[in-house]
């Protein structure tokens, strides 16, 4: 066969004459003879030619035509064979840890960020709630009615009292353009002047409070945020940068493993916190109507399992079947002069213009 | 003397770059790789983009002889991991370590931490450039890169300063200058490339700087407008009533669509932007008597750009490759070479390979073909 010849060394063209003796591919250049054994070698189709490469690192090369090295080598397919061996073994041991990482990521993390989460000192928890609590409530200023957020506190009190937490549990009253509740590490709930309004009795609003003081006591946040930074390390060592259709299917599915983990510990926390309402002789039936009309407000109810599973939330209309059903009556969790005041909180005049032209 | 005059004085052959590869083969390593990265996870994308630029190199020639790659993919995945090891990881518990910590304290931990990711922003892409010139092979002889990551990653955080300083405006210039040090630091075998800036200038940027500001607004203003036209009453009835703002399934398809749609048309908004820096950079990049010209205007970027997106889309991403490779086959058509070189005459350069793979780039997310 007639060859071409690189000799890695310069860009030089030589043309060689190429024979196949006992396997190893033998012709003469400038410099001497070169002896290149079949089964080291690796061969790039290229076109109508195939360019041949000793083993690493050496440059040199050699390029042949195609018909001729297919017909000189077809006796020779086992170092070929070999080669395809190694690549589905690669995969193979790809796959596999692959697995393993899928394992931690479905089970391994979320098991494991529940006791990390307990054992985790109250104080750290408290600092890192301190860190959120100061960065949100710039976006979500406190409410300035004293009255109202002295009767939301002293009612976060009575709940810290039977939830048996080593954090304490602090309500106040926001003004945030949502109807929303939640709570942060460390202790600390904030419920919005939206959700306070859309509220219409005191148990509706002490159920929602209870409902954030259960994800308190169960330390669900410091769970979240173990869960995330487990998923944040793993998912970072198998998808790292990459981007594509493979890297976004791994990343929906820790979305939507900790979607999955985020309903069960939202559900967990409605019956706990309608429990935490019970042992303190308080009413537990506020929280079926409440969710009822916050389904009310929302948009139809078509979908809503497609809707539920994007969501970090269950069913609104499921929740307020399943608590009316664990519903026990009870006193009212605030006096009605309590009540007028929590109402009355957040008509302080806040004006959000007025506050981000005073702040620029 | 002229550019074109001096391009003229002469000695050797004429210089043609193509790209001969059948989209087909493309086509086939996309599903292949698409399917092995789903398998394992993503894992496999190390092997897989060596298999890519296998094939965009051997079908890329320069006159008769294919160019090859040489890296491998195991070298990429112990970049990977190292960098994973060294960097990512201390960075990702740095961060997490820091809420235990007071608001100050914390600030004195993450600024300079978030001062140094910009500094390994500008390294990674140093090191990512030359690991695919030292990984670069035509008829055996290696390319290769002088200069250091450290310089290149210092300059690239003066320029980040300067651009922002400037409100953006030093942008382009400074895109330029980065490309221009890293051309200026090539080598093929014994022979450097050189960058002029002054010849890269003649191609003007700005006037497609701000063509392409001004046409990503209207895409912004026109998809604000799609927006508001459709959710606005939804929205403004929920913020009179204070009911709940969770949005519906309609409202997130909708949001989704207008989204996509934004995509599109700021990637197609960046063309003339896109187009001219690169007719300014290939411009400036010589090699001993041979110089570039790009002739690409930006309606062929704007066209390139969308087709390819709307085959990523189609694909779910999986079609990178034929993507990549349909964009070197149109920029290489359209590349005219000036000048003659003695394509034999030249020689290995000593130069020392890189130990690992472009694992700081990959880390960081920058794209490399």
């Amino acid at each position: 066969m007639q060859g071409r010849f690189h000799d890695g060394r310069t860009t030089r063209v030589q043309t060689v004459e190429v024979e196949l003796v006992q396997e190893v591919l033998t012709f003469r250049t400038e410099d001497g003879y070169e002896r290149w054994p079949l089964a080291g070698v690796r061969a790039e189709p290229i076109d109508d030619r195939v360019r041949i490469a000793p083993p690493e690192p050496l440059l040199a090369r050699l390029t042949l035509d195609r018909a001729e090295w297919l017909a000189a080598t077809q006796h020779a397919w086992g170092h070929q064979r070999a080669e395809r061996r190694r690549h589905l073994g690669l995969v193979a041991g790809l796959a596999a840890a692959a697995a393993i990482a899928a394992g931690a990521v479905f089970v391994g993390i979320p098991a494991a960020s529940g006791p990390l989460a307990q054992a985790t000192p109250p104080e750290l928890e408290r600092k890192i709630g301190d860190n959120l609590d100061g960065q949100l409530s710039l976006a979500f200023p406190a409410c300035g009615g004293k009255p109202g957020q002295a009767a939301l506190a002293d009612f976060g009190r009575r709940l810290g009292t039977v939830s048996h937490t080593p954090l304490e549990v602090r309500v106040r009253a926001v003004h945030a353009p949502m109807v929303n509740a939640w709570a942060m590490p460390g202790g600390s709930i904030m419920v919005t002047d939206r959700l306070i309004r859309l509220a219409a009795t005191p148990d509706e609003l002490s159920a929602v409070i209870a409902h954030e003081a259960a994800h308190v006591q169960k330390r669900h946040v410091m769970q979240a945020v173990w869960r995330s930074f487990g998923f944040g390390v793993l998912l970072d060592a198998v998808v790292g940068g990459g981007t594509g259709a493979g890297q976004q299917a791994v990343l929906l599915m820790g979305s939507a493993t900790s979607l999955r983990f985020n309903r069960q510990a939202e559900a967990q926390a409605d019956s706990t916190g309608q429990d935490l309402l019970v042992d303190l002789g308080l009413s537990s039936q506020g929280m079926a109507p409440f969710f009822r009309r916050l389904a009310a407000k929302s948009e139809g109810h078509d979908a809503a399992a497609v809707k539920e599973l994007l969501s970090d939330h269950p069913d609104v209309l499921r929740r307020a079947q399943t608590t009316a059903a664990r519903a026990r009556p009870g006193a009212a969790a605030f006096t009605p002069a309590e009540w007028t005041a929590i109402r009355a909180a957040c008509s302080d005049g806040y004006d959000p213009l007025k506050r981000l032209r005073k702040m620029f | 003397m002229s550019e074109e005059a001096e391009a003229a004085v002469v000695s050797g052959e004429p210089i043609v770059l193509s790209q001969r590869g059948q989209l087909n083969a493309f086509f086939r390593l996309s599903l292949r790789n698409g399917l092995l990265n789903l398998v394992t996870l993503t894992l496999y994308r190390f092997w897989g983009k060596t298999a890519v630029r296998r094939l965009l190199w051997s079908t890329t020639y320069l006159n008769e002889e294919p160019f090859e790659y040489t890296g491998r993919g195991i070298e990429l995945f112990v970049g990977f991991l190292l960098a994973l090891a060294v960097l990512v990881l201390p960075f990702l518990i740095a961060v997490f370590g820091a809420q235990f910590l007071g608001p100050a304290a914390s600030l004195l931990v993450l600024l300079p931490l978030y001062a140094g990711l910009l500094f390994l922003l500008g390294f990674g892409r140093f090191t990512a450039f030359r690991y695919l010139a030292t990984r670069t092979t035509w008829r055996g002889v290696r390319f290769h890169m002088r200069g250091t990551a450290r310089s290149f990653a210092l300059s690239w955080i003066g320029y980040m300063l300067l651009s922002i300083i400037t409100l953006g405006w030093f942008w382009p210039a400074a895109d330029r200058r980065l490309a221009g040090r890293l051309w200026n630091s090539l080598s093929f075998g014994d022979h450097d490339f050189k960058f002029r800036i002054d010849v890269a200038r003649n191609e003007p940027v700005y006037g497609a700087f701000v063509l392409s500001g001004f046409l990503g607004t209207v895409a912004y203003l026109v998809y604000g407008g799609i927006v508001f036209l459709l959710l606005g009453p939804e929205m403004r009835e929920a913020a009179g009533t204070g009911a709940s703002t969770v949005p519906s399934l309609h409202e997130i398809i909708l949001f989704y669509i207008s989204f996509a749609v934004l995509v599109v048309l700021f990637a197609a908004a960046r063309a003339p932007f896109h187009s001219a820096m690169l007719r300014s950079v290939v411009a400036g990049i010589g090699f001993r008597n041979v110089r570039f010209r790009l002739k690409l205007d930006w309606i062929d970027m704007a066209v390139l750009t969308v087709t390819n997106m709307l085959i990523l889309a189609v694909s779910f991403g999986f079609m990178m490759p034929l993507a990549e490779a349909r964009a070197r086959k149109l920029v290489l058509s359209r590349l005219k070479i000036l000048g003659e070189y003695d394509l034999g005459q030249v020689s290995q350069a000593q130069g020392l390979h890189p130990r690992t793979g472009e694992g700081l780039a990959d880390a960081f997310g920058i794209i490399t073909v």
